[in-house]
């Protein structure tokens, strides 16, 4: 009977432990409920961050906890408690300007970026908003990357809700007080770690390599021909930089030109007697340096070979006009050579094309072409884009207004079908002869739709090369394209010179809470707690009468009266 | 501020409760006693009445009125009642009138009832950053509850615990008893005015009857 007993406490003791187990398990798991619940939840692209050379430029921050704040703003309010939202449309640079420049302290900047237009008809004038838009955003962005803003900018597409959100902030924001934790609002909540910096990031060219028709001697002694292609990004908002036309134009140029002579060199009677070399760079925005670094890992027989190297760089967006930007003077006999063999079939598709000289300074790091850089290493070459005036740095590079909307299939089509004319007469020596190698409805004629859904890829990757690992997506996309139309594909990969230096963190999710003021809550309770007094007394009044509710209060006196 | 929200519909569900207690002579019996088992024999109760609704009670494909499926629901409402009956009448409670009895019976019940149904809404929901009204209705729908379920005590004392009832007060009473067991999504917040007024009606005349009828 004891030891029924004792199994029956010992029974007893394991259920208390269990249920102590338990009641731990239910408390641990009450306090850890995410509180997750929003109004709305936002896709959001943080600024760049970056150090250029150790000077620290973009937006310094991630996380946001602030309320909402939009024009009208009463005159000398303060900010640095409230994130401004700010929709690009009715942008106002002179405020901007004085906040950054100024250096002043906001909680938070928010960019609501218009939606993506839908797809206009190729030929058609692009209106005269678009062209007020892309002004401002160009504006915009060069404003926001040279300068160093200690406190998180975003930037979120315009739709209903964010709209409704805004018309909401701005009318309470006109009654005079913008929103604080007094008075109610909505209230932005970004919770991102803090950005660090890329550790080692790598930039990747990619090279494809076709040869030529092997004669009675070795095939290196085939002279080359060059085409290349950056095809990193750079923008204010690296999680929307695509770049369609600067540089996605370019990299679906070389990519069908590829296709093309690949098709021409598969058999061995159409091979020509020049080796192909593609090259598909990154570090384009950097000064090219992705490009210095792939010329520096050639070998000196196969550099000494390259006959001569073109260039591509945005050719996306024009309508006539071509230009070709060279660093050796225009008399120079290569450059003439190859200047006519590019202008003969310009003439015949009805482009002009102009020619632009651009002296190298080599103690200058700046290179604004990528041709530069094979000047420099004594290659001739040239580039050859729509862009008429040498991009400064960081400029022209695909940022925000750079979306599929800014490049136009047909240029890119007809761009495509100049320079192949040109190679090919070049190569198998037709120069001068009104021949059409690729017309239209042959067999080598250039696929539009290869190109289209080249270019829809491309407009829906943002590529800003630093942010790319070794093995990203659209590299191996890039390589296995480059496989298919060449015979030997080449991944090189590399650092990026010290002076520039990135940070994490470009795209986050924006919670919009609506929250009641502290005067509200304390509101709430004065009248709670004075429904549970009416309650108390009328229950005592009920229940044992009027005169227990006195003596409620007066029990203290008459205590004290009794002990004196 | 939003700890304090919570706070403040904490103190609307529960406040009541506490101060019923402590108001009236309940506190001064020291029936907690009862009101504990009357809550734990409410847990017994839901309990039951969940395996039952799980085991008996299939899922409408179309969502026409099946008669069969609804007089399940009403038979297992009834365990409600049961329960209630259980707790007035089966358990042993200390020497107190009949009058507090079915109070702290009431109360226990519609505690139990709160904070199995509004407590955990509560924490999870109204700490949030996001305001919303939901918690502030569920406190005004706890103190109806609150009401409605001394309501039910009264009827169910008066029913099972008083031997000499007046005789007009009979039919009413059974009436009530039937329309209120059978049908308790009357509860729900917008038909809790047209509740309220009924169950102020019933409340009255258990509190009549009680003082009439003597103990």
């Amino acid at each position: 009977m004891a030891g029924r007993r004792r199994g029956r406490c010992g029974g007893g003791v394991e259920v208390l432990e269990s249920i102590y187990s338990v009641v731990a398990l239910v408390l641990i798991l009450v306090a850890c409920v995410e509180l997750g619940d929003a109004a709305t939840a936002v896709d959001v692209y943080r600024l760049i961050q970056y150090d250029l050379a150790g000077v620290p430029y973009g937006s310094r921050f991630g996380g946001l906890n602030h309320h909402a704040g939009a024009f009208p703003f009463a005159p000398g309010a303060d900010f640095s408690r409230t994130v401004v939202m700010m929709p690009v449309r009715e942008l106002n640079f002179t405020f901007l300007r004085e906040y950054i420049i100024n250096k002043q302290q906001l909680g938070g900047l928010l960019f609501l970026l218009p939606q993506k237009v839908s797809k206009k008809i190729v030929g058609e004038i692009k209106s005269k908003d678009d062209g007020l838009m892309r002004k401002i955003l160009v504006e915009l962005e060069q404003l926001l990357i040279h300068a160093s803003i200690p406190y998180p900018v975003y930037f979120a597409f315009e739709d209903d809700k964010i709209n409704a959100l805004l018309a909401d902030v701005r009318r309470s924001d006109a009654t005079g007080q913008p929103a604080t934790a007094t008075t109610g609002g909505y209230k932005l909540v970004v919770s991102s770690p803090e950005p660090k910096k890329l550790s080692s990031p790598t930039i990747t060219n990619i090279q494809g390599w076709l040869p030529g028709l092997k004669g009675d001697g070795d095939t290196n002694q085939l002279p080359t021909i060059a085409v290349v292609a950056p095809y990193d990004t750079f923008g204010a908002a690296p999680a929307l930089s695509v770049g369609s036309d600067g540089n996605g134009s370019g990299v679906v140029a070389l990519l069908e030109i590829a296709r093309l002579f690949s098709r021409l060199y598969s058999n061995p009677k159409t091979r020509g007697r020049y080796n192909l070399l593609f090259g598909l760079t990154s570090g384009g925005p950097y000064n090219y340096n992705g490009t210095l670094k792939w010329l520096r890992s050639f070998d000196q027989r196969l550099r000494e070979s390259i006959d001569y190297a073109i260039c591509l760089n945005s050719i996306g967006s024009w309508n006539n006009e071509l230009w070709i930007h060279v660093s050796k003077p225009p008399e120079n006999a290569y450059i003439k050579q190859v200047h006519e063999s590019l202008s003969d079939v310009a003439k015949e598709q009805g482009v002009t094309i102009g020619i632009k000289h651009k002296k190298i300074n080599i103690s200058d790091p700046r290179v604004a072409w990528e041709h530069e850089q094979f000047s420099r290493l004594r290659i001739t070459a040239v580039t050859l884009s729509e862009l008429s005036a040498a991009p400064e740095l960081l400029k022209n590079t695909g940022g925000l207004y750079d979306t599929r909307d800014s490049v136009d299939e047909a240029a890119v089509y007809r761009s495509i079908r100049l320079i192949a004319e040109s190679l090919a007469r070049h190569i198998y020596g037709y120069q001068g002869r009104n021949i059409q190698i690729f017309a239209d409805n042959s067999s080598l004629a250039v696929n539009p739709s290869y190109v289209k859904s080249w270019l829809d890829l491309l407009s829906r990757t943002p590529r800003v090369g630093p942010f790319l690992s070794k093995t990203d997506p659209i590299i191996s996309a890039l390589k296995k394209e480059l496989s298919d139309h060449t015979v030997e594909v080449h991944l090189q990969h590399e650092m990026i010179d010290g002076m520039f230096s990135f940070y994490d963190s470009t795209r986050a999710t924006l919670y919009i809470y609506q929250v009641a003021s502290v005067a509200f809550d304390l509101l709430l309770l004065l009248v709670l707690g004075s429904y549970l007094i009416l309650l108390f007394s009328f229950l005592v009044i009920t229940t044992r009468g009027l005169d227990d509710l006195i003596n409620m209060f007066r029990r203290p006196p008459s205590r004290k009266v009794k002990a004196s | 501020m939003t700890v304090f929200h919570f706070f403040n519909c904490a103190i609307l569900t529960f406040g009541p409760h506490a101060v019923y207690y402590s108001a009236t002579p309940l506190s001064e019996y020291d029936t907690i006693g009862t009101s504990a088992k009357a809550a734990a024999v409410y847990l017994g109760t839901a309990l039951v009445k969940l395996v039952c609704l799980a085991t008996f009670l299939k899922e409408s494909e179309n969502g026409n009125f099946d008669p069969y499926q609804e007089l399940l629901k009403v038979l297992i409402n009834f365990i409600d009642v049961a329960g209630l009956y259980f707790a007035l009448t089966q358990l042993t409670h200390r020497n107190i009138s009949q009058n507090h009895k079915f109070q702290a019976v009431g109360l226990g019940w519609a505690f139990a009832d709160s904070v199995l149904h509004r407590l955990a809404p509560l924490w999870v929901g109204a700490r949030g950053l996001e305001f919303t009204w939901e918690y502030v209705f569920q406190g005004l729908e706890a103190n109806a509850n609150l009401v409605l379920n001394l309501s039910l005590a009264a009827l169910g004392s008066l029913m099972w615990l008083r031997k000499n009832k007046p005789r007009i007060l009979i039919p009413i009473i059974y009436a009530c008893a039937g329309v209120l067991a059978t049908m308790p999504s009357i509860t729900r917040l917008h038909t809790t005015s047209y509740v309220l007024i009924l169950v102020l009606f019933e409340k009255s005349f258990g509190m009549a009857a009680c003082k009439g009828g003597g103990l």
